[in-house]
């Protein structure tokens, strides 16, 4: 009785339109209401009212709203989003850019939040109520409460400024990725160590685990192999929303490393009130948002194939 | 097992050897790095708007004059002399002779026709279009004289040639890239000392030396803009050695930087004048005593010491020290005394003070939220009641472009700084009532006849005495009437590693590093 997965795949895309529409109304009515006048804070504090009022015509800004939408509804339909007010590049040339960086460091940090993570809940499930689980807890305490920015800080002043092992900041090189990819991982690590523990301390209770453990397996592989895979599920689902947040650029993290990403692509749009920039990026995301979720149900099939496609 | 062990030994190489070789005193690098807090907007010359994405085109392009800041005027670059027609409406221009674009192709009369029909054509975005609207016609009178006709005489013009939005661009590169496209490619296109080669969005801009560059060779092959929106971590890369230059470290490390052997501070005065705007026609701000009083109340020296760690002076005239026209109206600014301030506010009719919204941006200017704060802690010793808010950037420009009628200024934040050095950008932008919004950037809404017609004619007239002294007048008719609380000339600085010397700091917040050398 299982649905064919490609029917399944194309029904939840196209569940996804509606959706998708509907942010790009949100997003274009909520970049008009903000106070900040596009025009004028690209053509500067000097620029006289007449040149302000040139640019605001060179970028529609005079047409009516209704048309303004259209025109945005139609941009999106092309597939270039327009063009971006400040560089007059197709903003999907600019998201492009910046797509590359935010897709390494989200893949990076959730690959190694998942390692370090899923490694740290085990043993401190493996070794309940011992020193290494309320170490394991302590560490995931403090990994969800310091701030990107301190640690980002801290990781910088200890490595590059002291150490001289890394670059403090900047892209180019693998090297340059190490610091804000531990950053960023440090509270996603937290987040997937605890559900890992939680889950599998739980799992570990069941009926199916003492058989196991009664047929004479041995723990590890009863952990491992048993227990652990039952207790993936809800860590996918965490796993599965911190890359989606990962994928929308991590602003912070961008900022304090100056890693070129779309986070900060898309501060730099809503400080210069570039409406297509904006407007683009946001569909983007959503859009990334609705396929990470797509592939994170795909994922639970793959984990229990108890789960069916419906 | 191979594999882990060799994972291990890379790991302790990398421990061993990086450490040492920092410590080490390093041989001139190929590539000058400077850690810049934006990224570019656009490289085309006509399209700038910020002073340091100017700066980064003035590797590139350059301009037909060069300001003389040391001697207060300007200087041959790619003109090597000119005249002025009597009536001020003529300007011949002779050119360099031998200079060729990066393409190659030589610099002449029809290149500086190109740049500026470009620069007046309605269809190129060119935001400072103000510095050359004056010019009706670009007339080529032989390969190397151009003669520029004005609509009217323009007093700033030859200031305003030096400015980075008239640089002269190849009319054979801008065909090649065509000219929309010069937005983000100026490959080949200038006749500057370095040429672009790239631009990586949001990460850096790569220059490398112009081989063929009439004038001095630069010391280093080539300049990497880097860039780092964050303070504290352009200053880590500095200290940790990414980068030889950082511009604008966090003001409150500032002091420690002096200290630190290893790094060097260069600063310099700007034309950046920091202000707090008193909406003259909001309630009890519209009786000029009252103003006065805010005057006297505030201790600007104190503030300019303790909150901005001396990253500035204080004005004694509302135009700047060193720009065209300047003439300091009180030595050492207003008067700080809370005595007198009381005694006006009470003959104004408030002697017990009054509530006043004071809005303040975060970040823009050097620890413009902290001023705000001291401030108004100051201002409450007299008896005024000032509560400060801030807000993001473009809401804050939302609020000072607003109509009076609409307007939501009593007391307010703002720098102001013009992109050539003559006061009247400041005094005409800040004080003619033909600027207030939303027509124009002045939100203190000062209205005076007679200096509107000050200002006026000192804006037409060629008369270099005349212009002086009408712009005497008009700063001290300002400074008394007070639509301000006058405060400082806001300081521009970069921190250098110590090996770089020869970096300076213009009057136009720009660094000059150019001809910077490695010791």
């Amino acid at each position: 009785m299982r649905a064919p997965l490609g029917r399944y795949v194309v029904r939840r895309l196209l569940y996804a339109l509606p959706t998708l529409l509907g942010v790009t109304l949100a997003v274009f009515l909520l970049v008009r209401l903000i106070p900040g006048d596009p025009a004028r804070l690209i053509a500067g504090l000097l620029a006289s009212d007449d040149e302000v009022q040139r640019l605001r015509v060179e970028l529609g800004l005079d047409r009516p709203m209704p048309e303004q939408y259209a025109r945005f509804l139609a941009s999106v339909l092309a597939g270039n989003f327009g063009l971006s007010a400040v560089t007059r590049t197709p903003v999907i040339e600019e998201i492009g850019i910046r797509m590359r960086a935010t897709l390494t460091l989200a893949v990076t940090s959730t690959a190694l939040a998942v390692a370090a993570g899923l490694s740290a809940g085990v043993l401190a499930a493996a070794y309940h109520n011992t020193a290494v689980d309320y170490a394991v807890m302590m560490a995931a305490l403090g990994g969800v409460s310091v701030p990107v920015f301190w640690l980002g800080i801290m990781l910088m002043l200890l490595f590059a400024v002291h150490l001289h092992w890394v670059p403090a900041g900047g892209s180019g090189t693998p090297a340059h990725l190490i610091l804000p990819a531990v950053t960023l991982a440090a509270f996603s690590t937290a987040i997937v160590a605890r559900m890992t523990r939680g889950s599998l301390l739980e799992t570990l209770n069941l009926d199916f685990v003492r058989t196991a453990r009664a047929k004479g397996i041995g723990e590890g592989a009863v952990i491992i192999r048993h227990a652990l895979r039952n207790a993936l599920i809800p860590v996918v689902t965490v796993v599965g929303l911190q890359f989606g947040t990962l994928l929308g650029g991590a602003v912070l993290t961008e900022t304090t490393f100056a890693w070129p990403g779309l986070g900060r692509l898309l501060v730099s749009a809503i400080t210069a009130r570039d409406y297509p920039v904006i407007q683009g990026i946001v569909i983007v995301f959503a859009a990334m948002f609705v396929v990470v979720n797509l592939v994170t149900d795909l994922l639970y099939v793959a984990v229990d194939p108890r789960i069916r496609y419906g | 097992m191979g594999r882990i062990s060799a994972w291990v030994l890379l790991a302790a190489s990398v421990l061993v050897a990086v450490p040492g070789a920092a410590v080490q005193a390093q041989p001139p690098p190929k590539t000058l790095h400077i850690a810049v807090g934006i990224d570019a907007d656009t490289l085309d010359p006509a399209g700038q708007t910020t002073t340091t994405v100017a700066n980064m085109v003035d590797y590139i392009y350059e301009t037909l004059l060069r300001p003389d800041y040391a001697g207060g005027t300007v200087a041959p670059q790619l003109a090597t002399s000119w005249t002025v027609s009597r009536d001020g409406l003529m300007y011949t221009f002779r050119l360099r002779r031998g200079v060729t674009f990066q393409d190659g192709t030589s610099f002449d009369a029809d290149a500086v026709k190109f740049t500026f029909e470009r620069l007046l054509d309605p269809k190129t975005r060119v935001p400072l279009r103000f510095l050359v609207d004056a010019i009706k016609e670009v007339q080529v009178l032989d390969a190397l004289t151009v003669r520029f006709v004005l609509s009217r005489p323009s007093p700033m013009l030859l200031s305003n040639l030096t400015y980075t939005t008239t640089a002269i661009i190849s009319p054979a590169a801008a065909a090649k890239i065509g000219p929309a496209n010069l937005v983000r490619d100026a490959t080949a296109a200038g006749t500057g000392p370095y040429q672009f080669k790239e631009w990586v969005r949001g990460t850096s801009i790569l220059v490398t030396r112009n081989p063929g560059y009439w004038g001095k060779a630069p010391a280093f092959d080539e300049v990497m803009f880097r860039v780092v929106p964050d303070a504290g971590t352009r200053e880590t890369m500095l200290l940790a050695g990414d980068v030889h230059m950082a511009m604008l470290p966090p003001a409150p490390d500032v002091r420690r930087l002096r200290e630190n052997p290893n790094v060097t501070l260069v600063q310099a005065p700007t034309d950046r004048v920091i202000f707090i705007g008193l909406n003259t026609q909001w309630g009890p701000l519209r009786d000029a005593r009252v103003r006065q009083a805010f005057n006297y109340a505030v201790n600007k020296g104190a503030i300019l010491s303790s909150v901005l760690f001396d990253l500035g002076t204080v004005v004694d005239s509302p135009c700047p020290a060193g720009m065209f026209g300047y003439g300091p109206v009180q030595a050492g600014g207003w008067p700080f005394n809370p005595i007198k301030a009381k005694q006006l506010l009470a003959e104004a009719g408030y002697p017990s003070g009054f509530e006043v919204t004071f809005f303040t941006p975060t970040g823009r200017y050097i620890q413009d939220f902290q001023v705000a704060q001291a401030v108004a802690a100051q201002l409450r010793n007299v008896g005024i009641r000032a509560s400060v808010s801030t807000m993001e950037w473009p809401s804050y420009v939302a609020e000072i472009t607003a109509p009076p009628e609409r307007t939501r200024l009593q007391m307010f934040v703002l720098g102001w700084a013009w992109v050539v050095l003559d006061c009247d950008g400041v005094l005409f932008g800040q004080f003619h009532s033909s600027q207030h919004p939303p027509r124009g950037l002045a939100p203190a809404f000062y209205t005076n006849a007679e200096v509107d017609s000050w200002l006026d004619e000192a804006r037409t007239t060629v008369d270099v005495e005349k212009r002086k002294t009408l712009y005497r007048q008009a700063q001290q008719r300002i400074w008394t009437d007070a639509p301000w609380i006058f405060l400082w000339a806001q300081n521009w600085y970069v921190a250098t590693v110590k090996s770089l010397v020869g970096v300076s700091i213009t009057p136009i917040e720009k660094w000059d590093a150019i001809y910077a050398t490695w010791k």
